[in-house]
């Protein structure tokens, strides 16, 4: 068990820069998620953790340790990795046991902890196959045993479960969890999936092109999201985002359709200010059923309903003439909502909406820094503006 | 014969045999692919083992009768030419002095070609491209082109900065170093090739677990690229056990001096007569060290490629 700290991360591959900047404080214990998008430099981070990758610039600590320059065989963590990476010409035994094998440990110590290892991954009686001979969720608990036989510090996991199929990875997402529990060793998880990052989590560390957006608890990424990108990063479907201006009374979009009225200088805005107003699709209320603080009513119809089954997507235009355009769900005149599966919502009607005032997010739309959270009345007495929401960048 | 498809059925018996036996493999041309097929696998194991026989009826003829020619059976028959290889030269010497050469110089090739095979396939470093040409390009010197410098340099022990290299000359060094430099290139192009092929996620977990890149190559690249070297081991093996050039110029004639088989064979000729039955006989005994080893590392070669199932 031990805390890792990353200062001043800085990765270049020849002209291109993989991490800007990058500093993370991960406590003893936590299971950490980094995510975003490919190419973000999440794996870049994780294998600098790991050591396979050295930073341009930058220190990398690892219980208290600094391990910048030390081989990746002597920091004291154990990988799990996306292609799962077993031994090919080594059977179960021998791939868990590797790393205690060069280790020098006895024969007995080995043979319990092997034993213990594949009990805790439920791998008992499989010891003397090979990894050709195993289904792929088998060989990715292997990889698990394997890493965790060695009793690391740390635990580094880049896409575990990208590689399994859909009903299994939530399998393995439980597993993995209930070893985190059972463990309590420090966790640092590489995704793209938000929906894993979400579920497992102590913190998520939202990453995009090479810097840290947002690191904090999976809730507060998703209800107080520190800039744009994360805000549209978290929760699926994505959030809806309005191109507005900060009027004597509140917000007002650029194309017309939409005002919520707050008062600005409660929320830090300044009148004329460029902003952009996000809602997320189960915010977006239709207004015969709509309760509590909300805006004025939007006029609008339904183009497309997606029904999920516990939830119906509607797609949803002001201009009846206008279908959605998928391939830029943040265009003018269109929004995104989301409805229990007893809605019952046709396509191609009027449809009257509001939005949930209290889940409005306001963000500026040069430095698409969050400036708010929550926007009911009165605004004055509303906790808003202690929101930790202006995040450090 | 082909009623049911010709119907004007009696043109048939006009038609000589050849004439039939084209109708019929027009219609039906795999017959002419397996006769093809037949034709030039005959053609090809009449050349690689007809030698081979008739040294083999040579070897056993009888040595004095020899001289009147030997057909496709032995003259005479004389099975004791292959004890008197033994008795007239100490060709077992001979033999173990090419099977050292092939060792050390299969040994070092396979190391030396694993750690550039390594840097090749796995790393990307400035200059990659030209350093490659340029192994390549040392493989395109005939190797004589080396002799008169290398013998000097064995031979002559021209000092070199003040210092004087030990004489290399009748001795395992003076083949075993300049042959490795001739089938290096091979060796470092088959292995680069191979050790490419390897995923990065298998060396990256063999370091994590507690290799160094070294480690990681001995224990994780290199079982998992075993056919390739063995490919490349045997290559070397085969080509140094039989080079004559340098084992034969680089050392003296007598088995003490290194010399190699192709020595021991040459030395059944005598300023009276050449015993063509012995030369016969030492050299499919020669060749039988090679043929074991070929037909062991064939069988490792097979399994490693069944059993190797790398999946990503």
């Amino acid at each position: 068990m031990a805390t890792i700290e990353l200062e001043h991360i800085r990765k270049e591959y020849g002209n291109d820069i993989a991490i800007e900047d990058l500093n993370l404080d991960i406590q003893d214990g936590e299971f950490v998620t980094l995510v975003g998008p490919s190419g973000c430099g999440k794996s870049t981070t994780i294998e600098t953790i790991a050591g396979l990758t050295k930073p341009t610039s930058g220190t990398v600590s690892i219980g208290d340790r600094d391990v910048t320059k030390l081989p990746p065989k002597d920091r004291g963590i154990a990988m799990v990795f996306q292609n799962i990476a077993l031994f090919p010409h080594k059977d179960v035994y021998d791939n868990i046991s590797f790393g205690l094998q060069l280790r020098k440990f006895e024969k007995e110590e080995i043979d319990k902890r092997v034993e213990k290892a594949a009990e805790t991954v439920q791998l008992n009686g499989m010891l003397d196959r090979m990894p050709s001979e195993m289904s792929g969720g088998q060989r990715q608990r292997v990889a698990i045993a394997r890493a965790i036989v060695r009793q690391p510090d740390a635990f580094l996991m880049d896409e575990p479960l990208a590689n399994l199929d859909a009903e299994l990875r939530v399998h393995m997402r439980t597993q993995l969890q209930r070893i985190h529990d059972e463990l309590d060793t420090t966790i640092v998880y590489v995704t793209h999936d938000q929906a894993q990052a979400m579920t497992m989590s102590d913190r998520i560390a939202v990453i995009n092109d090479g810097d840290l957006q947002q690191f904090a608890p999976p809730l507060e990424c998703y209800n107080e999201p520190a800039n744009l990108f994360v805000a549209g990063f978290i929760g699926s479907p994505a959030m809806n985002f309005i191109e507005g201006e900060i009027t004597d009374d509140g917000f007002e979009a650029d194309a017309g359709y939409i005002d919520v009225e707050f008062d600005p200088s409660a929320v830090d805005a300044t009148v004329g200010q460029q902003v952009v107003l996000g809602v997320r699709p189960e915010h977006v209320l239709p207004t015969e059923t709509a309760t509590g603080d909300v805006t004025d009513s939007i006029d609008t119809y339904t183009d497309v309903t997606e029904p999920m089954g516990k939830e119906i997507f509607v797609y949803l235009v002001t201009d009846q003439s206008a279908t959605v355009d998928m391939e830029d769900p943040d265009a003018a005149g269109q929004l995104l909502m989301s409805v229990g599966p007893a809605a019952d919502i046709g396509e191609d009607q009027p449809l009257s909406v509001a939005l949930d005032k209290s889940n409005l997010h306001l963000f500026d739309a040069d430095s698409e820094v969050a400036i708010a959270h929550g926007l009911a009345e009165p605004a004055g007495v509303d906790a808003t503006e202690d929101t930790p929401a202006s995040a450090d960048d | 014969m082909s009623h049911d498809t010709q119907p004007a059925g009696s043109s048939d018996e006009e038609q000589g045999p050849f004439t039939n036996w084209v109708d019929s493999a027009i219609k039906n041309p795999k017959k002419v692919y397996r006769a093809m097929f037949a034709t030039v696998a005959i053609f090809f194991l009449f050349t690689t083992l007809f030698p081979l026989y008739w040294l083999t009826m040579i070897a056993f003829s009888d040595g004095s009768r020899v001289s009147e020619g030997v057909g496709l059976l032995p003259t005479g028959f004389d099975p004791s030419s292959f004890i008197e290889i033994f008795q007239q030269v100490p060709f077992h010497l001979y033999m173990f002095n090419s099977l050292v050469f092939a060792t050390l110089t299969t040994v070092f090739v396979l190391l030396v070609a694993s750690l550039a095979g390594y840097a090749f396939g796995r790393l990307q470093f400035r200059g990659k491209r030209p350093m490659m040409l340029g192994v390549l390009v040392i493989s395109f010197f005939p190797p004589a082109a080396f002799f008169i410098p290398l013998f000097q340099l064995f031979n002559q022990q021209i000092s070199f900065l003040g210092i004087t290299p030990p004489e290399l000359y009748s001795t395992p060094g003076g083949v075993v170093i300049p042959l490795s430099a001739v089938f290096l290139p091979l060796a470092i192009f088959i292995l680069t090739t191979f050790y490419g092929q390897i995923p990065d996620g298998l060396e990256d977990a063999a370091r994590i677990e507690g290799t160094t890149r070294l480690g990681a190559l001995f224990r994780v690249i290199i079982p998992l690229s075993a056919p390739g070297v063995a490919t490349a081991g045997i290559l070397t093996f085969i080509a140094v056990y039989n080079e004559f050039f340098f084992s034969f110029l680089m050392t003296g004639a007598a088995a003490q001096d290194w010399a190699p088989i192709v020595d021991g064979i040459i030395s059944y000729r005598s300023q009276f007569q050449v015993r063509y039955d012995l030369m016969a006989a030492a050299s499919i005994v020669a060749v039988l060290p090679v043929a074991t080893l070929v037909v062991i590392a064939q069988e490792k070669i097979v399994s490693g490629l069944t059993s190797g199932a790398l999946k990503e």
